[in-house]
Formats: C-alpha cells, sequence, structure tokens
C-alpha cells in the first residue's frame, strides 16, 4: 500500500518523538504506514536512570509541623532536592532511546499535574513519575485508580486531609471537572458526595506509601451523578471512567498533543472515543487508531502544533547532536520557556499549544536558539557537528515541517543554511 | 481560539508592514477620542497607570478583614484559622472590622486617606472552580456566560493607542483579546537583554495559525523592545523595596512607571493563596508580604511625584467559605474584599457592606453585596474616562 515518503516518516518522528532524529526518520521510511505507527507505539522501554536520593516521606513531613524553622529547613531542602528532580528527568529524556515513552510520560503528567511548591515532597514526585511512565501505554481506568492512590496527588489536592467529619472537597472536585467528566456533568452536590467516598485515603506516615484509614473513612450511602449508594472509590473511579464524557474528552487532549492545532469534529471525538471504550480503555489501542487516521496525516494539519518547551530545547539537541547547556541551565530554560518538569502552573496543567508562544517566552526560545546555531556554549568544544542532509531540499525536509516563512541565506553552506532554518518562526512549530 | 491566546492579527491585516506600525507607534500625537476634560493622557509626560496585582488561588476575605465587632460569630467558624481578637486593635477600621495585623505597614495609608477598601465583592451564583471564576473576573461575565475578551480589552482600546499593558509574569487575563497591545516579561532588564536578537519580521497571510501566531509575537515583540530600550536607557536607581518576589514585581514596575513607558496597566500576580490547609500562617504571610511590597511602592511614587498618576487594585477569583475545614484551612468560597491605593483615592473609607456571617447561602458561602462590575465600571469612567461597559451595576465611589 502507501509506504511513507522522507517526510511522512519525519512527520511521524517530530509528533511522537523527542526531536526529528535522523536515523529515526530513515528507519521509518518506506514502511508502511500501518508498520511505522506499530514500531513507534511498540518502541521498547529504555531503563529508567537511576535518580539522585530524596529526603523520604516521614522524615520531610514533620519537619513542617516542628516549628517555622522546621519549616523553612523542610521547603529548602525540597527546592534543592526539586531541582535535582527536574535535571534527573532532562537528562532521561535528552539519553533515553524510547522518547515516545518520555513524551508520553510528559502527556500524562500534564493531565494528572502535582508540583513541587505544593507537596513540597520530590521524593513523591520522583515515585509518581515512575508510576506514571509504567502506566504510559496501559490501561486509562488503571492509570487512574494508581494516580487516586498516588501519594504525591494524595497530597497535592489534600486528599490526605479528606476524613470523616470534615472533608476536603480539592481532589474531589478535579477528579469531576478535569480528570474525568468536565464541568458540565455534576452539581456541587456530586462533589460533597465524591469527596466523602474519598474520605480515608491517605498516606502512610512512615512508609509514605498510600494507606487506607478505615477509622477516617465515611462509608454512608452517597449519590453521585443519580445513582445512590456506599461506593468505594474505585466504583466511583469505574462509574467516571465509562462515562462517555471522559473518553470524548481525552481524546480531545490527544488531539490537541498530537494532531492539530485546529478543533476536531465532534464526530471525530466521538468515533475515536467509542473505540476507546470498545477497546476498554487501553491507552495504546487509542493512540493506534490516532496515529492511522487521515486527520494525523493530513497535509493541513502539519505545523498546526507548538513544539513545547521540553520539544524545543530536548529536541534541538536531539535532533542534531548540537552542544548542550549543564544540566541545570536546561532546567532553568525550561522554567523561563514556561514548562517547569513537576512544576505545573496549577491543577490544570500547562494549557499548551499557542501559549508557550508569549512575547516572554519567544524570547528565551529565540535567545536559546541563537546561541546553538551560533555554536558557542560554555566550555564545549566544536565536535563537528553532523549534519546529515545532502542537499538545501533535504534539509528543508528535515529540519522544518512546513516550509520557512523567511528567505534562505544566499551564500550555500549546510551549517549556514541549518543555522538560517532554526532561527526561522517554522523551527517553532511542529 | 482560546482566549489565553496573544494578540493576534491574522485575517485583519491590510497590506503587510502597514497597520502594525500605527499600531506601535508611541502616542505623543495621538489623541484620546473620548477626552473632554483636560486630563493629560495625550501628551507625553505624567501618564497615568492601573497596577493590577492579582492575588492567585482566592484570599480569604474574611482574615483579611476580620470582625471585630461580631468576633464570637467569626469564632464560631474559625479555630485554628483564627486571628486573635487582642490582634484586632492592631488595624481596627471604623465599621466593626479589622485589618489583618500584620498589614500593618499600610495603616499609614489609611490615615492619609489614601487606601481605601471594598467589601462583599463578588458576583451572583458564585463558581467554586480557580479557572471558571478567574474566568468570569477578568471577562466581566456572569456565571453562565463566557467570553474570550478580558475586561480591560474592552476598556483599554478606548483610551489609547499603542501599548495597553505590560504583564510580569504570565496571563493575560483581563487584557487577552485581539485589540488589546500587551507584553509579559519576567523584568524589564531580561527582556532588554534578549530582545536584541529578535529580528523584525512582517506579519504572514499564509500558514497554520500557530505559524501566524509566532509570527506575530515575534513582531509586536520586535517593536515592544524598541520602545522599552528608548525609554529605559537610564533606569533610576530605587532604594527599599522588599526583596519579595512580589516587591521586586513592583520595583520592576516603579522603574517602568518612572521612565514613563507608554502604557496603561501593568499587571502583576501574587501567588499561594489557594490556602486549603493550614491556612493561618501561610496568609498571614502572604498578607505581610503584600503590605511590605505596596508600602515600598507607595513611598516610591510619593517620592518621585507619581503617586496621583498611579492606582493599586488587588483582586482574586474568589474568598473562601466561612467554616474551616479539618485541615485548618478553607475551601473555596464567594465574596471577598478589595483594596485600592492611589493618590487620588478616596480612602480611609470602607465600600461595601460587611459580611453577614448569620446569613449565608446553601453552601456555607458569603452573599455578594458588591459585583465587581460595579468596580470596573468605576475605573472606566472615573480613571480611564470611557464609556461604560457595565453601568448597569452601578459605581463604587472609591476614586
Amino acid at each position: 500500500m502507501n509506504t511513507l515518503t522522507f517526510s511522512e516518516a519525519r512527520h511521524l518522528v517530530s509528533r511522537t518523538g523527542l526531536g526529528v532524529e535522523w536515523g529515526s526518520v530513515k528507519n521509518l521510511e518506506g514502511l508502511s504506514r500501518e508498520k511505522a505507527v506499530e514500531v513507534v507505539l511498540n518502541q521498547a522501554a529504555a531503563p529508567v536512570r537511576p535518580a539522585p536520593a530524596f529526603t523520604p516521606w516521614h522524615k520531610l513531613e514533620p519537619m513542617r509541623d516542628n516549628s517555622a524553622e522546621g519549616r523553612k529547613d523542610a521547603w529548602s531542602i525540597a527546592q534543592n532536592e526539586g531541582k535535582r528532580l527536574q535535571g534527573w528527568w532532562v537528562e532521561q529524556m535528552l539519553l533515553t532511546s524510547s522518547p515516545f515513552v518520555e513524551r508520553m510520560t510528559l502527556f500524562w503528567h500534564n493531565y494528572f499535574p502535582s508540583s513541587i511548591q505544593k507537596t513540597l515532597q520530590p521524593n513523591l514526585l520522583h515515585k509518581q513519575n515512575l508510576m506514571l511512565r509504567q502506566n504510559a501505554l496501559g490501561n486509562f481506568r488503571n492509570l487512574l485508580k494508581a494516580v487516586a492512590r498516588d501519594p504525591a496527588m494524595l497530597v497535592y489536592l489534600d486528599g490526605y486531609e479528606n476524613v470523616k467529619g470534615r472533608p476536603n472537597e480539592n481532589f474531589a472536585r478535579e477528579l469531576l471537572e478535569l480528570f474525568t467528566v468536565g464541568s458540565s456533568e455534576y452539581g456541587q452536590a456530586d462533589v460533597k458526595a465524591v469527596a466523602k467516598v474519598f474520605t480515608g485515603w491517605g498516606v502512610h506516615p512512615s512508609s509514605g506509601d498510600f494507606a487506607f484509614d478505615s477509622s477516617q473513612h465515611d462509608g454512608s450511602p452517597v449519590t453521585v451523578l443519580g445513582r445512590t449508594r456506599a461506593f468505594t472509590g474505585d466504583e466511583v473511579i469505574d462509574m467516571l471512567v465509562e462515562h462517555p464524557r471522559t473518553s470524548e474528552r481525552l481524546v480531545e487532549r490527544v488531539w490537541q498533543h498530537f494532531v492539530s492545532g485546529n478543533r476536531p469534529d465532534q464526530t471525530t471525538v466521538q468515533s475515536w472515543a467509542a473505540q476507546f471504550r470498545r477497546a476498554d480503555y487501553d491507552i495504546k489501542a487509542l493512540l493506534r487508531v490516532v496515529f492511522n487516521s487521515p486527520q494525523f496525516w493530513e497535509a493541513n494539519n502539519r505545523g498546526t502544533l507548538v513544539k513545547s518547551p521540553v520539544e524545543l530545547l530536548i529536541g534541538t539537541v536531539r535532533m542534531a547532536n548540537y552542544p548542550r547547556e549543564s544540566t541545570g541551565e536546561m532546567v532553568n530554560l525550561c522554567r523561563l520557556m514556561g514548562q517547569q518538569l513537576f512544576d505545573p502552573p496549577n491543577v490544570r496543567g500547562w494549557l499548551g499549544g499557542e501559549h508557550w508562544i508569549s512575547t516572554q517566552t519567544l524570547l528565551v526560545r529565540a535567545s536559546y536558539l541563537s546561541k546553538v546555531s551560533r555554536g558557542n556554549l560554555n566550555r564545549r568544544v566544536e565536535t563537528g557537528l553532523h549534519l546529515p542532509p545532502k542537499d538545501q531540499q533535504e534539509m528543508l525536509a528535515w529540519m522544518l515541517a512546513v516550509p520557512p516563512v523567511n528567505k534562505l541565506p544566499e551564500i550555500p553552506g549546510n551549517r549556514r543554511l541549518a543555522n538560517a532554518l532554526m532561527l526561522d518562526p517554522a523551527f517553532q512549530v511542529a | 481560539m482560546n482566549r489565553r491566546g496573544f494578540l493576534k492579527l491574522a485575517g485583519a491585516l491590510p497590506a503587510a508592514g502597514l497597520l502594525p506600525e500605527l499600531v506601535w507607534a508611541a502616542d505623543t500625537k495621538t489623541k484620546n477620542k473620548t477626552e473632554t476634560s483636560g486630563k493629560n493622557v495625550s501628551s507625553s509626560k505624567r501618564r497615568k497607570a492601573v497596577v493590577l496585582i492579582k492575588l492567585a488561588g482566592g484570599n480569604d476575605g474574611l482574615n483579611t478583614l476580620i470582625p471585630q465587632r461580631d468576633y464570637s460569630l467569626y469564632t464560631k467558624h474559625r479555630s485554628a484559622a483564627r486571628i486573635p481578637e487582642h490582634k484586632l486593635k492592631e488595624f481596627p477600621l471604623d465599621n466593626g472590622m479589622s485589618v489583618n495585623p500584620y498589614m500593618t505597614s499600610l495603616r499609614r495609608w489609611w490615615e492619609q486617606g489614601e487606601l481605601a477598601w471594598i467589601q462583599g465583592v463578588g458576583y451572583p451564583h458564585g463558581v467554586l472552580s480557580h479557572f471558571r471564576s478567574s474566568d468570569i473576573w477578568e471577562t466581566a461575565t456572569s456565571a453562565f456566560e463566557h467570553s474570550e475578551i478580558g475586561w480591560l480589552a474592552q476598556v483599554l482600546p478606548q483610551y489609547k493607542q499603542g501599548l495597553h499593558g505590560i504583564i510580569l509574569g504570565e496571563g493575560l487575563g483581563p487584557m487577552a483579546g485581539k485589540d488589546c497591545h500587551t507584553i509579559a516579561m519576567q523584568s524589564p532588564q531580561v527582556f532588554l537583554s534578549q530582545v536584541d536578537l529578535v529580528p523584525d519580521i512582517q506579519p504572514i497571510s499564509r500558514g497554520s495559525t500557530a505559524l501566524k501566531h509566532v509570527v506575530n509575537v515575534q513582531h509586536q515583540l520586535h517593536d515592544a523592545g524598541r520602545q522599552l530600550k528608548e525609554k529605559m536607557a537610564n533606569p533610576p536607581r530605587l532604594g527599599g523595596f522588599s526583596t519579595s518576589v512580589l516587591g521586586r514585581k513592583l520595583e520592576s514596575v516603579a522603574q517602568m512607571i518612572l521612565n514613563d513607558v507608554d502604557t496603561a496597566v501593568y499587571k502583576v500576580e501574587h501567588s499561594g493563596y489557594d490556602t486549603h490547609a493550614n491556612q493561618l500562617n501561610v496568609h498571614n504571610n502572604l498578607l505581610f508580604e503584600l503590605a511590605a511590597a505596596l508600602n515600598s511602592f507607595g513611598d516610591t511614587m510619593k517620592q518621585h511625584g507619581r503617586w496621583d498618576d498611579v492606582l493599586v487594585v488587588t483582586y482574586s477569583e474568589f474568598g473562601r467559605r466561612v467554616q474551616e475545614n479539618r485541615g485548618g484551612g478553607t475551601d473555596h468560597g464567594t465574596a471577598s474584599v478589595q483594596l485600592v491605593m492611589g493618590g487620588r483615592v478616596s480612602g480611609g473609607r470602607v465600600y461595601g457592606e460587611n459580611p453577614r456571617l448569620n446569613d449565608l447561602d446553601g453552601d456555607g458561602n458569603l452573599h455578594m453585596t458588591t459585583d465587581f462590575r460595579a468596580v470596573y465600571g468605576t475605573l472606566a469612567t472615573r480613571w480611564f474616562g470611557v464609556n461604560n461597559p457595565w453601568s448597569q451595576f452601578g459605581s463604587v465611589g472609591f476614586v
């Protein structure tokens, strides 16, 4: 049938990887569309790099109750270890042989945010990251149940303080509004009811793992979305996952991240959502549908996504082995570009798309790319940057998803052309 | 199109190069269309500015202005998150309320009549979601409508041409909208050090929305850079600003105001107000920080003779519930308080009604008694001097 051209292979790598690595593109070029998608989906997960040591929950949490001094110390530890945690993930993404797995982990981190600043528990966030990676291409129902038990999430949305008699509604609200059915499907009474269902879900004081305390659990019957019984948390999650709006909303997010900056039509959303439900919420199955769809490959959808800071920063280095900044500086650049790993701005996550580009962030992006293209990054020696394309046409097809905005340099030379293309507005989109 | 996107000239552009020049021209020659009085907006000296401070997360009005006269009603609902009674004599008001004792640095501004409070500010059918309620506040809709256009985007284009607002941070919020021209920056210094790298570029007519957006932002950026470079060539040395994150932001704002940067609004965010647990110390610290930053800002503006040209207004997406929760915090609520401060404020007064603690709504939340659109309407007519899109909500006499 139809086998992938260089451009099409490039498109698939660009949307599913971290940077358009020449080798990855060449591996997919010439395969059928279906086969290429399977290669991407079944990428063998690279091992996770060892992480730095983090102060455990049972040491860090009590510090905050002791005194103002204790709170300050706990805060400092969280800031320092938080930076090391961010650096750990940056390195993981720079060096991994399975960039698609990292991309999906990042997708779920954005979908189920938790933050260093709110939790002040880098150790828990590290564990959450491992959990997200493990479930990234698994089953959405199981993932949501794991998230509800995740200690970092329990702290982030105050679930661990949600107890019988004095429920805390934070998690219940976000579970309904953001993680599943969405704001038009429930009322304040449902929030109260769901909060009650999750009372007693907390964090064990010594292990820092999930612990259910039945003495803190209010097991009285409640009414959630019209049904009344003494629900367990998992039963509520099942009900919410099975609500059609949940799969539709997830499909819309997937569309926004992988397919196009243009709005999807409702028929597509409903069709993909239905297929997702029929596959019993298998994430890989959904992505298979998405990546094989005509919309994913449609020419009008090229260049409609703005590269996230991670894609721009890490992708550019991976793409052409450009000299890179130190880990600390990469972490800082991510922050300046508006994407602090493990620190999304709020529980909605990063809005993404055109929000990545403001007068502020474009400045940072432009200066970073300027620096990279000039090749004078700190102490790195010019290692003979390897640019595989053999001519101008190949260079354009490789580096950009759409034709450049600016005129090309008249003086020939691969290096000069690569620099010009990197500084072109077209390089900012995928 | 998502309203939180930035200035989009796509589709409305004539031949490349023509409109952008007009749009970004410094307004020394252009006139304020609705100006009737002698107030100087069109001349190049003494520009006025609103400094909008978002208290992000939902500021607990009840611990900002605490009921002194009805203290026993207050203690019925607050124990771990209670301001002790003896502290209420540090900054009492004359309406039976007291200001949080951590804000005493603002007491002299109150006594000078340059600080005012507005109570019970909210909107009917308060929504308890951060995003939705922020949207409502920032686009001035009712709880049942949606809009993509910020409230300031409905006012500022009538007020002036050129640059309308500078955001220190992110989040256009009140200034979202294609007719509202803004730049967002970390700080002026960082901005200037990098903007040289951004070449000028003409808006394009072909390409995806994303690509057009990148190009348009680049163009705005280049132009704003040019203006700021001229104005900020010799920034004044400012001493005495508090070194908190908010203090530093207000210091940057002060520098830009004193350098006569041509903009009408500065927007700054103070975050951390979503105090669901262990509220007391966290919230007190935030208010302390806020007061200290405002105090040093006011001093600086006064020293340079610009206090009459500046109006500080705080806002938050909602207040918090009267009854505290088990974690010593409070959940999302409704009506809250706003602070306004500046040389032209009719201060030393509290506007709006005291909170009625024994008359709560079905959710245990305070009823609002001043619609926030009355505050916006007041700013539109009495500060900006333009048509008021919210005249049906009345006005509040703070300026």
